[in-house]
């Protein structure tokens, strides 16, 4: 099976490997696994007070087209809106990468992380909001 | 026919091998293509097609665990197809921590050590089963077949990682 330039590139030079507090109110956490394969993916974004996300990392145990699919996926959400963010589509990873059809499933893995990751950042900034409503009454 | 019928066995998540073997080995010699020399074309297609269920059947009942998923199927317990993913925050947690774990071992001892663990967790979860199948809980069932996944995949991480690091220590 020959894989696309794109794909090798991200495997072999993964970009944003590594973690970011998980426990920190502007950090949202995507945990997301492909039971069929046992693969496991972890994304992360920091969102700045702009609304921007200004970092983003992942760690993915898996195979090469995931790994590079979340790779791919930390370098188009810097500098992105989280509602930017949540329109990136599996087919768009898919297309970028070249993905062979049996490995489709690698980008759909990273598109759910990503809006894992976007779901959790948006429950603590409504866990926020109540909390600052409290305090005001 | 299902691979337990097709072996002539009870349908169960327990099986004695050296049971599973006897019948295998001579179903097999029943149906052994050497037989069929000379005979009609269908009843040599016929013994290659038995042959070869046969192989399958016995493959998939051999491994206690694909037995478990394959018996699981059978009682209309539905996993997760290829391209659906989970969420589920406990066993992916898990997972990740092993998986960290693994690759930050730096001997063969240390990957054994965690491929130990593995093997006693995927048989302790593997023997919770049965009362989870007697007490019908599709959910906690799937559960458990998830996490056979993820520790069996664990497994053979391990595996792969020991194998590596006693090449490099050659």
């Amino acid at each position: 099976m020959a894989y696309s330039e794109k794909l090798i590139d991200h495997y072999e030079n993964p970009r944003n490997i590594g973690s970011l507090d998980k426990n920190s109110e502007d950090v949202g956490t995507g945990l997301v696994g492909a039971p069929a394969c046992g693969d496991v993916m972890k994304l992360q974004i920091k969102v700045g007070p702009d609304g921007l996300i200004e970092d983003a990392k992942f760690k993915t145990f898996g195979c090469g087209s995931a790994i590079a699919s979340s790779s791919l996926v930390t370098e188009w959400v810097k500098g992105k809106t989280i509602d930017e963010a949540e329109t990136i589509k599996n087919t768009d990873i898919a297309k970028h990468l070249a993905l062979p059809p049996v490995k489709i499933h690698c980008s759909v893995l990273a598109e759910d992380a990503i809006k894992a990751a976007i779901a959790d950042y948006r429950a603590k900034l409504s866990v926020k909001k109540d909390e600052s409503k409290e305090a005001a009454e | 026919m299902d691979h337990f019928a097709r072996l002539g066995l009870p349908a169960a998540l327990d099986l004695e091998p050296a049971a599973l073997d006897r019948v295998y080995f001579a179903l097999q010699r029943q149906w052994h293509p050497d037989r069929f020399v000379g005979r009609p074309p269908e009843e040599r297609s016929k013994a290659s097609s038995e042959a070869a269920a046969l192989n399958d059947a016995y493959r998939t009942l051999k491994d206690p665990l694909s037995r478990a998923f394959y018996f699981a199927n059978l009682k209309g317990i539905e996993m997760p197809t290829d391209g659906k993913t989970i969420d589920d925050p406990d066993l992916l947690m898990e997972a990740m921590e092993a998986r960290e774990a693994l690759h930050d071992a730096e001997t063969a001892q240390a990957v054994e050590a965690l491929a130990a663990q593995a093997r006693q967790d995927i048989q302790c979860a593997l023997g919770s089963l049965g009362s989870l199948f007697l007490a019908n809980d599709g959910a906690v069932i799937r559960k458990t077949l998830l996490r056979l996944r993820y520790l069996d995949k664990f497994a053979e991480e391990a595996r792969a990682r020991h194998t590596n690091l006693e090449r490099v220590k050659a």
